[in-house]
């Protein structure tokens, strides 16, 4: 019964359920990185003006949020080999995610560059920015204030999608909690130690969100 | 009609209004001027509940305010005109007139149509019936709302600076619906700024500051003779925009 | 070759089109529930009552917090041990429903809260009981602000499901998991799978995106 938790069994899983932590972090900071690169390129391609260079971006982001994260998964895990292109599953788990995630990340940056006023841009057309200075100097700044808040949320929604890795048989948080359940038939014991591995990033991460936000609604700076 | 005891309101530390005592006669017209906040807003929010208060005695058309069960009958009573309009967006101008009559009392569809068509012809808007708040310039949503608190046939009309947001060549079409009732009989207060109107119709004239009632008195001797310096000063102020 | 193992994948489009209904039919059930429950969570959310707000705030952090990878296994393994024991399928709507459910009632609380406080005072000067406010004033603004949002939900919502195949139930990705094992080409199984997925979605996220456009128009 739940009222009943072995914790003396959740202690001594304790070093495991710490090492899935770590892994957890780990992959989750990885592809956090790897999804930047992507949704950087991604959305510098889908904003700029030649329609032949627009076209994979779109595409690429289309069809990442058109399906699940655990089918792209098994598409790179029994597509790989293939190809003959053998990799660590900890690897396939870390591009599967980035993938995935940078097309998030694409649309996240390209809302808030086109969240900026066209008055801004047209300001700086008139003082003779050209359009990399306007990119850097005026439009960058300012679109990444607003992207701060939905850019943690992204790292939330990662760090929650890293648990599929666990049926790719990566061993991480999700994982090494089922090994309490496999190892000792304790179920409960083991999905409550995971989720509160969870639970702590996602507070971590959410108190992050609100700080920025507070420090930043001050007026003037919104 | 509308009975003020000794009423004392705070918001917090806030002394938003002082030991308010007022008499409003049936068919009576009163227009509420002051600075900005001392407190007309909050006086007339409290005659329909929107605001409560902590002390004092507040009876309107016999009911005692401090009841909070009759409240909502007391509301089909009064209606209430705001600055902002606060149109419904999602619905027509008609289905804004009707919507409190056909739901709050029980009218049927075609009854609240017909008076609804009637107030809207009214205060002149019998072609723009079917249009939603935002096809409709500032002064024909302000008619439409006044529309729609008549259309539940009040009896008493509360206005919080109806005209303040308003384009100046707006002012007069909602202003010359509002005499119009004054005319009718219907017992008014009116929080505004347009000393014509009050010139016009006003049967008393209150001066608020501070959240006290400073001056009451007949439009002639308010605007000719002000018994206080503060009225004084504010209507120099307001006269000389 | 390739077209070797397109046509002994196409062997098992039974499979596959199973798959395809069971990813609809759980998506569509769970949708539903999940859209009722979820307004009434928003309603308390975003209601007077503090305490039935902050409380139901907790659960629904937890299951917005945790994977929900963890959350089906919750469902599937821990409920047997309270005595409920639910099969794959309904364990999957269980789990689907409950998270859309709490990721709704957020949308729909901040919906609520969007709409102008002057909204609820002219229908309270008229009259109206909270009840009345709420269901021919308040909501349905609430509701023109959200669909776009809502809508996103349901995408996620079918992308979700997917995870629902680490159960055992046979969806649109176990199919494909299923057919792998046999037809050993990932990148044409799941191609395929990643198609049958794009079909159902991609018009909803168009759908979101149009939505959210023409919101921006309205209002104004
Ligand atoms: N909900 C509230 N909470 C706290 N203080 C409030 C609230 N509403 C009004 N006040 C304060 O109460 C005072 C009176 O406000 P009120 O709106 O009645 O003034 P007013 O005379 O109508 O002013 P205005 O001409 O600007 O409309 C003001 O100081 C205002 O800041
Ligand atoms: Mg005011």
């Amino acid at each position: 019964m739940l009222g009943g938790l072995n914790t003396r069994v959740m202690l001594e899983y304790l070093p495991e359920i710490w090492q899935g932590f770590l892994a957890t972090l780990f992959l989750s900071a990885a592809s956090f990185v790897g999804a930047m690169v992507l949704g950087v390129l991604a959305c510098a391609l889908a904003i700029q003006p030649l329609r032949w260079l627009r076209a994979p971006a779109v595409v690429y982001v289309d069809a990442i949020r058109a399906t699940p994260l655990l089918a792209q998964l098994y598409f790179l895990y029994f597509g790989l080999p293939r190809l003959g292109v053998v990799l660590p599953e900890m690897l396939i788990g870390i591009i599967a995610l980035s993938l995935n995630s940078g097309a998030y990340m694409a649309e996240i940056i390209r809302s808030g560059i086109l969240s900026i006023p066209r008055g801004q841009v047209e300001a700086g057309m008139s003082t003779g920015l050209s359009y990399l200075q306007r990119m850097r100097l005026i439009v960058l700044p300012q679109a990444l204030r607003v992207t701060v808040s939905p850019l943690i949320g992204q790292a939330i929604v990662l760090i929650k999608d890293s648990s599929l890795l666990s049926l790719i048989s990566v061993v991480e948080l999700t994982r090494a909690g089922q090994r309490i359940a496999i190892d000792r038939f304790m179920p409960v014991e083991g999905l409550v130690a995971t989720a509160l591995g969870y639970l702590v990033l996602y507070y971590v991460l959410k108190s992050a969100a609100g700080a920025w936000q507070a420090r930043n609604s001050l007026p003037g700076r919104g | 009609m509308i009975e003020f005891s000794g009423v004392n309101k705070w918001f917090g530390s806030l002394h938003v209004l002082r030991d308010i005592s007022l008499t409003v006669a049936r068919g009576e017209v009163v227009v509420v001027c002051g600075p900005s906040g001392s407190g007309k807003s909050t006086l007339i929010r409290c005659i329909n509940g929107l605001e409560p208060f902590q002390s004092g005695r507040l009876l309107v058309d016999g009911t005692d305010l401090a009841d909070r069960k009759a409240l909502l009958r007391l509301r089909t009573e009064v209606g209430f005109v705001f600055q902002s309009f606060n149109l419904y967006p999602h619905k027509t101008a008609l289905e804004n007139v009707t919507l409190a009559p056909i739901h709050v009392r029980r009218l049927s569809r075609a009854q609240a149509e017909e008076r609804g068509r009637a107030l809207l012809e009214k205060v002149g808007l019998a072609d723009k019936m079917d249009s939603y708040p935002h096809q409709l310039s500032g002064g024909q949503q302000q008619r439409v709302a006044i529309a729609r608190s008549l259309c539940m046939q009040p009896k008493i009309m509360l206005f919080d600076e109806p005209t303040s947001a308003l384009d100046p060549e707006m002012i007069n079409e909602v202003l010359d619906v509002m005499v119009g009732l004054a005319r009718e009989g219907m017992t008014m207060m009116v929080v505004t700024h347009e000393m014509g109107f009050a010139r016009k119709v006003a049967d008393r004239v209150i001066f608020m500051d501070r959240g006290a009632i400073v001056e009451t008195a007949p439009p002639e001797t308010f605007f000719t003779a002000p018994a206080h310096a503060r009225t004084r000063d504010f209507l120099s102020k307001i006269l000389h925009q | 070759m390739v077209w070797f193992y397109l046509e002994r994948i196409f062997g098992y489009w039974p499979v596959l089109l199973k798959g395809m209904g069971m990813t609809i039919g759980l998506s569509l059930l769970s949708l539903v529930i999940g859209v009722a429950i979820g307004f009434g969570f928003g309603i308390i959310r975003a209601g007077r009552n503090r305490w039935a707000a902050r409380a139901l705030g907790l659960y629904i952090d937890f299951f917005r917090a945790t994977p929900f990878l963890v959350q089906v296994f919750i469902v599937f393994f821990i409920l047997p041990q309270v005595g409920i024991e639910l099969s794959a399928f309904a364990a999957g709507v269980v789990a689907l429903s409950n998270m859309a459910a709490c990721f709704i009632g957020e949308i729909v609380a901040a919906g609520l809260k969007a709409v102008p406080p002057g909204q609820s005072e002219a229908a309270l000067a008229s009259g109206m009981t909270r009840a009345q406010q709420m269901r021919l004033v308040v909501m349905p603004q609430a509701v023109r602000i959200i669909t776009p949002s809502l809508v996103g939900q349901f995408v996620l919502l079918i992308k979700d499901s997917s995870v629902v195949s680490a159960i055992g139930l046979l969806d649109l990705t176990r199919s494909g998991w299923l057919i792998v094992q046999s037809v050993p080409n990932g990148l044409l199984v799941f191609g395929i799978v990643g198609v049958g997925y794009f079909i159902i979605c991609y018009p909803l996220i168009h759908l979101s995106r149009r939505l959210e456009r023409r919101g921006q128009a309205a209002f104004l």
